[in-house]
């Protein structure tokens, strides 16, 4: 199907729905086409409602993606019981213990407030609350997230975090993440990123190793951030910390230490990298972990920045020797998946990652979107100074850092930035859309009804997405695979992750029960006969 | 019992929020839509949770509410989300419920809809509001709250139509189905709501249709108000949200309330009722069904008697569950819901009542299951271990105990997202309630034979034939331990002070040379003992010494009994003191019996040194020195007894001592009785282990079988004692001390700590020839002429002086006088304050007692007598009893 064919399915797609909302949506939605001018696609706007969209809120953004790894922390939930119940083991982002290392990442912890709180207020109780967790678990750092009512009924929660801090001498920092700020999760990801940054990065010290680096945005979903650092320690790189995935208060709060910031998933915690920028210096560079190209690519951009020969040469060394160790396997899920087409609808960063591990075992992408990405996520980041803050993105606060008179330092001289530039994502993101070819499809906050509408135009033969509209594909008779939490499967970062992917996606198209969907009446003539009288 | 260990913080919930049940309940209405009005985050967590189970495609729409409809209202936000679900589902029905959040901002739903609907000409109840902040109540109101709000807005059609409401709770699709199977057997023109048996587990077909086909039809929904009956499959939903309720009470239309059918009495009860409703016989399939599932129940009753269940979840699931689970030996021992909901603790009682057991005794041994609403995993996970729990009953939730516990779990009800097919499981009817006990026998079944033949080695071969090595870091602490024991360490005597806690008043054998009847504190000799302490006032005591006496080492338990016929009391008292002082020295002495039981736990008790009385190796001797034991219920006499104790001595003082626990062990020198044969018993405890023995006079109390007994001098005991050096360490320095001696050796300073001091030598120690022996006895009676009442039903007491065998009734004693309204008010106090009413009686007389009071009764030192006869007759034969037999009693005055 060429592009001007695609367009005009698309257009009449949206077509079905009511003016208002058809108006709405249609800026959402581009069909990729390099000879364009410019392609601007609307994105982090509010969701229409009553439209079944895949959009979390911000108490999701903000517990659930970047302080839910965090291992060593103790989240309490305030709120009454849903939201905290919701969040409960559902990310499956893995966390493992050193030693007699604290874990909190089993338990649920909500105030569970009742009808009387809602009216008399739940101060009280979330005191009451924090008392009890402290004499249970001990922790050393308490987090406390609210949820819808509790912005209403005006608890106020950092001033329950200042008592505590000081009633039990540790660290207790409050969240208002309330559901109903901004527009998605995205508002939760930038309200979590403020306060780490100001309460938890540069409060620790620690000595580190001479290519030390901290790892932003990789939550080790199904054993992700594992894969990846294995590969990094084989290179020889000191991990000072790891945001979130299998993550830890402690060791963020060495994070001003580390030489250089890594990137994984913009859109969460693009904040801190600019942050860090500011305040102690940082450079950032925008890594991709999914795919055996973009791994290595990541790997050496990382080894270029630091410019060191033997560095270099020892990074070489272990690509080699990783890709030569799974080359048969991928060839192998290769010669399967070869030619198949996929669909993907993903966070804020996957739907990007995705397309180059599919790329590796020959799947074309011909639909991206995210669900709560910006532009910059689409475009690039040269966008940003264009984006207009509407009221929605005013409603979440965005600090202003300062050098830190202390840890500021100048990694780079100025020449080497320029020279870097060129060759290597430093301090910037290009986007997703660049690297897609003419005729795909790119998407913002695809809901249930274009899901189903685009499955019939493209007929993927895969749709990678989350578990709400893993079955919507399913019915349609579409392979699914939730990039999500990865179907209870992982990891999928890296190199050995990569074949677990190209095995589990060859595994899903392969499965012998797409080929029973029609019963034999149907495609064959009833038997025939005589009935003897 | 607590509902919840932490009143403030509910740790891993055991609930859902409201919204989700109002959500699971409307899915069941054919050509439907919700839409949540709140935030978007409300529809996106609840789509991904029934996703996750269901495996379905699940839509919820949302008015996405943000901060700008907090501020304003989200009235614009509402009314324009219900306009596009229409344009794009065009659904027959829409429910819109409330959010925690449109709750709180006090949204007026019912206007802004019904404005919708007028504004857009839409039928009045096209759109259903329901009420249901999360924060009102659970998954299970908030199905029952939309349910009620459904029939209520629709069903309206009053004419006559001969049909059967069958309004059913939260089951799974597979279970619908089959409850409409078991429906159409009986050929019955039902409606069931709602009806999720396709629309949450639909078919796979080439056609997808956004909307999911199924569910019950908004025609049949109306006229649900003219049926001839309504059967509503829940017991445990409050008055106020019962759509059946509603329905008998608007309409007249007659109810009939069953439990979900799971279990045969439940599916009887339901089987019974559409017998009845339809007048027809029950077909041939379900008595054909009902007989297999009576064969496979009792092809499985050796494995389930094994089952200790905890079952969770919601409430109508745990208690059907529960039946099922009585009706097969499986044995539930907490039954759990975060929902609270006083009904399903009430419907048990009443199901205990009506089978003649007991609904009184809660816990660990009881029959009556602990029995908890409002509460969170955490709870339950504690519980779990101390109920010593082995399976699992419930949603996938419950999952983080068998991580954490090793308890196996058998998966049931909402949600199961961690395992395949909760969508189609069938556990209703007869047919599916075998399955379900199948599936529960063999998780039973699996937990068992895993490691049974490694686990059976070593329970019963190994430590006969291999004695472990005692830990050697414990050894070198132990033998510190007796360097500063007063009575292992004659060094230590003159400097170190012990502590003897009087915390174990029963005793299970009777010993001819103990009389531990009466006090005097000028008398110094075992078994005697100025007061009785719990473990808590014991631990309380031990504080105010050990502040006097520095040179406190040694904690010891002396009775006045036997420490481990008192075996609670006993270890609780370790556990507190332990807490309080952890380097104390713990040491008890005890006749034996009872110590093959007990050893593991002395010894993971940390008790390092134990003292055993064994004054014969030879059962005619015994028989001679003990009149009676009473082993686990059991009396025995004679040689037979003797036997039996001597055999549990030996390997009792064997296990520890291979254990590295030092071992003393007491011999009574009884002239005449086992005097010459010593020498023999020290070698024998020798072979066994023993560190040291030490022989002692007999000091012949008045009032015992050998008051007349001849003493022993000095001067034997010595030769004796070195006689027997030669074999073993002999104890020199014995100043046979009291149950509640304190001091130094020799020094006893216990008057000066005791709670209440002397007030003379009453009653007198009796004279022989004069003896004027009083008895008080209570007994339970409801008629007062008979011994007819069991001890936890009894309100009221008889008691009963028996003065030289002169029978009189004192009074009534009513229960509940006895204890203050604060500290009787919950259940289990129960035990506590009719053992409080009725503390100065010698015994009790009831028919019958639950094993748990039994036990309590006898740690406060009162008899039980279990007799069914009229009252004298009874009172005339526990006299006897006690006086022939000796029963120990307690030191009472």
């Amino acid at each position: 199907m060429n592009a001007v064919d695609i367009k005009q399915k698309v257009s009449k797609t949206l077509e079905q729905y009511p003016a208002a909302v058809f108006k709405n949506r249609k800026d959402h939605v581009i069909v990729k086409d390099s000879e364009a001018d410019v392609q601007i696609i609307t994105a982090n706007t509010r969701t229409v409602p009553g439209i079944i969209t895949n959009r979390g809120c911000c108490y999701a953004g903000c517990k659930g993606v970047v302080l839910g790894p965090l291992r060593d922390a103790l989240i309490i939930t305030h709120g009454p019981i849903g939201c905290g119940y919701y969040s409960w083991g559902t990310r499956r982002h893995k966390g493992r213990i050193d030693g007699d290392e604290k874990n909190y990442l089993s338990y649920c912890l909500s105030t569970d407030l009742q009808e009387g709180d809602i009216v008399f207020g739940g101060d009280k109780k979330l005191k009451q609350a924090i008392t009890e967790a402290v004499e249970i678990f001990h922790p050393e750092t308490i987090m406390i997230c609210s949820t819808c009512p509790v912005g209403l009924i005006g608890d106020d929660i950092n001033a329950d975090a200042a008592w505590a801090q000081k009633e039990f001498g540790i660290k207790v920092l409050a969240f208002s993440c309330e559901g109903y700020k901004g527009v998605s999760q995205s508002g939760g990801h930038h309200i979590a990123n403020n306060s780490l940054i100001k309460h938890v990065i540069g409060t620790g010290e620690r000595a580190v190793g001479k290519y030390s680096l901290n790892i932003l945005g990789e939550y080790n979903i199904g054993g992700d951030g594992w894969e990846v650092e294995r590969i990094m320690k084989r290179i020889g790189y000191d991990i000072v910390s790891v945001m979130t995935g299998n993550g830890t208060v402690r060791d963020l709060s060495n994070a001003h230490l580390a030489h250089l910031n890594v990137v994984q998933c913009h859109r969460s915690i693009n904040y801190i990298g600019e942050m860090m920028n500011t305040k102690y210096g940082h450079d950032w560079i925008k890594v991709n972990f999914i795919g055996v190209q973009s791994m290595a690519k990541s790997l050496r951009d990382i080894a270029a920045y630091f410019g060191d020969k033997d560095l270099i040469d020892r990074t070489e060394e272990v690509i080699a020797e990783e890709i030569s160790e799974i080359s048969d396997a991928m060839e192998y899920f290769r010669n399967i998946c070869q030619g198949k087409t996929a669909a993907l609808f993903v966070g804020g960063s996957r739907a990007h990652h995705y397309q180059m591990l599919l790329k590796d075992i020959g799947v074309e992408t011909v639909l991206a979107g995210y669900e709560f990405g910006h532009r910059d996520d689409y475009e690039g980041r040269e966008v940003i100074p264009t984006i207009k803050a509407d009221g929605d993105s005013k409603n979440i606060e965005s600090i202003e850092v300062e050098p830190d008179s202390k840890y500021y330092r100048v990694f780079l001289s100025p020449e080497r930035v320029i020279e870097l530039k060129n060759t290597i994502n430093l301090n910037d993101y290009p986007g997703m859309m660049k690297g897609m070819s003419d005729g795909s499809i790119v998407i913002d906050d695809l809901n249930h009804y274009e899901t189903e509408e685009f499955l019939k135009i493209l007929k993927p033969d895969i749709f990678c997405s989350g578990i709400k509209d893993k079955y919507i594909s399913h019915k349609a008779g579409v392979f699914s695979k939730q990039l999500h939490s990865y179907d209870y499967s992982g990891p999928y970062a890296g190199f050995k992750g990569a074949v677990n992917f190209a095995r589990d996606i060859a595994m899903g198209l392969t499965t012998p029960s797409w080929k029973l969907i029609t019963p034999p009446w149907k495609k064959e003539p009833m038997l025939e006969g005589t009935m003897a009288v | 019992m607590k509902n919840r260990n932490f009143t403030n913080l509910n740790i891993n919930p055991c609930k859902v929020c409201m919204p989700m049940g109002a959500v699971m309940a409307f899915k069941g209405i054919e050509n439907s839509m919700v839409m949540l009005h709140g935030s978007q985050g409300c529809s996106t967590y609840i789509r991904r949770h029934m996703a996750g189970h269901y495996n379905e495609p699940i839509d919820i729409a949302s008015s996405s509410l943000n901060e700008e409809g907090t501020v304003y209202g989200g009235e614009k936000n509402l009314k324009k989300g219900l306009k596009n679900l229409i344009e794009l589902y065009n659904p027959d029905v829409i429910g819109v419920a409330t959010t925690c959040l449109a709750e709180t901002i006090g949204e007026d739903i019912k206007r802004i809809t019904s404005e919708f609907a007028e504004s857009e000409g839409l039928e009045k109840d096209r759109i259903i509001p329901m009420s249901t902040a999360g924060y009102g109540g659970t998954g299970f109101e908030g199905y029952f709250s939309a349910l009620l709000s459904i029939v209520k807005s629709i069903a309206k059609d009053s004419r006559p139509n001969g049909k059967i409401n069958v309004i059913v709770g939260n089951v799974s699709p597979g279970d619908v189905r089959n409850i409409k199977d078991i429906l159409d057997s009986f050929s019955i023109d039902y409606i069931i709501l709602p009806d999720i048996s396709d629309t949450l587990d639909s078919p796979y077909s080439k056609e997808y249709s956004r909307i999911p086909k199924g569910g019950t039809r908004l025609e049949d929904i109306r006229r649900m108000a003219g049926s001839s009956a309504t059967i509503e499959l829940g017991v445990t939903i409050p008055e106020a949200l019962s759509p059946g309720q509603y329905l008998l009470s608007a309409y007249n239309v007659p109810l009939y309330k069953c439990p979900i059918p799971m279990g045969i009495e439940n599916t009887d009860l339901f089987v019974n009722i559409l017998s009845q409703l339809s007048g027809r016989p029950v077909p041939e399939r379900l008595v054909s069904e009902r007989g297999r599932m009576l064969d496979g129940m009792i092809d499985s009753h050796k494995y389930n008697g094994e089952g200790r269940a905890v079952i969770y979840g919601e409430p109508e699931l745990v208690y059907a569950v529960g039946r099922l689970c009585f009706e097969n030996g499986i044995k539930p021992v907490l039954i759990a819901t975060g929902s609270q909901n006083g009904e399903i603790k009430q419907l048990f009682k009443e199901y205990f009542s009506k089978n003649g057991m007991s609904p009184d005794e809660e816990g660990k041994n009881g029959d009556f299951p602990l029995i908890i609403d409002d509460t969170d995993f955490e709870t339950i996970q504690d519980y779990s271990v101390k109920l010593e729990a082995n399976i699992l009953i419930g949603n996938s939730d419950g999952k983080i105990i068998t991580e954490k516990e090793g308890i196996p779990l058998v998966r049931i009800g909402f949600p199961i997202h961690d395992r395949m097919g909760g969508q189609r499981q069938v556990y209703t009817g007869y047919n599916g309630s075998m399955r379900l006990i199948d599936d529960i026998t063999n998780t039973l079944l699996e937990n068992k034979y895993e490691g049974y033949r490694k686990r059976m080695y070593s329970k019963y071969y190994q430590p006969e034939n291999q004695v472990q090595p005692a830990n050697d870091s414990r050894t070198a602490d132990i033998d510190k331990k007796t360097q500063s024991h007063p009575c292992y360490s004659s060094g230590a005597a003159c400097s170190n002070a012990r502590m003897h806690i009087p915390v174990a008043p029963a005793c299970n054998i009777s010993c001819n040379y103990c009389n531990r009847k009466f006090d005097c504190v000028n008398e110094s000799r075992p078994g005697v003992t100025s007061e009785v302490l719990t473990p808590e006032q014991a631990a309380e005591k031990f504080v105010m010494v050990k502040s006097k006496l520095k040179n406190l080492k040694v904690i010891g338990i002396a009775g006045p009994g036997d420490a481990l016929a008192n075996f609670s009391n006993t270890k609780k008292s370790i556990e507190l003191i332990k807490k309080l002082d952890p380097d104390i020295t713990f040491c008890l002495s005890t006749n034996g019996l009872m110590l093959p039981y007990y050893a593991e736990e002395l010894i993971a008790l940390g008790v390092s040194h134990v003292t055993i009385t064994i004054n014969t190796i030879d059962p005619t001797i015994g028989a001679k020195i003990y009149r009676e034991i009473n082993f686990m219920g059991m009396k025995l006499y004679g040689e037979q007894a003797a036997k039996l104790l001597l055999d549990n001595q030996l390997i009792g003082l064997r296990m520890l001592s291979s254990r590295g626990i030092v071992c003393k062990v007491n011999i009574v020198m009884i002239k005449g009785v086992n005097d010459s044969h010593i020498p023999e018993v020290v070698k024998k405890v020798k072979e066994c282990g023993a560190f040291m023995t030490n022989i002692m006079p007999l000091i012949p109390a008045s009032g015992s079988v050998f008051e007349n007994m001849e003493l022993t001098n000095n001067r034997d005991l010595t030769e004796m004692r070195k006689k027997c050096e030669v074999d073993l360490k002999q104890m020199y320095h014995c100043k046979q001390c009291r149950a509640d001696a304190i001091g130094i050796l020799g020094e006893d300073v216990h008057g000066e700590f005791e709670r209440n001091s002397c007030k003379g030598c009453a009653p007198a120690p009796a004279e022989a020839g004069r003896k004027e022996t009083v008895y008080l006895f209570a007994v339970a009676s409801k008629s007062g002429i008979m011994i007819d009442q069991h001890f936890g039903h009894a309100e009221e007491f008889y008691i009963y002086e028996s003065r030289d065998s002169k029978i009189k009734l004192l009074e009534k004693r009513n229960v509940d006088k006895y204890c203050s309204e604060s500290e009787c008010d919950s259940e289990e106090s129960k035990i506590e304050k009719t053992i409080k009413a009725i503390e100065d009686c010698n015994a009790v007389l009831v028919l019958r007692i639950g094993y748990r009071p039994a036990k309590a009764l006898e740690e406060k030192g009162i008899s039980v007598i279990q007799t069914c006869e009229r009252i004298e007759a009874g009172i005339r034969q526990a006299v006897k009893e006690i006086e022939e037999a000796r029963v120990v009693l307690g030191a009472r005055s």
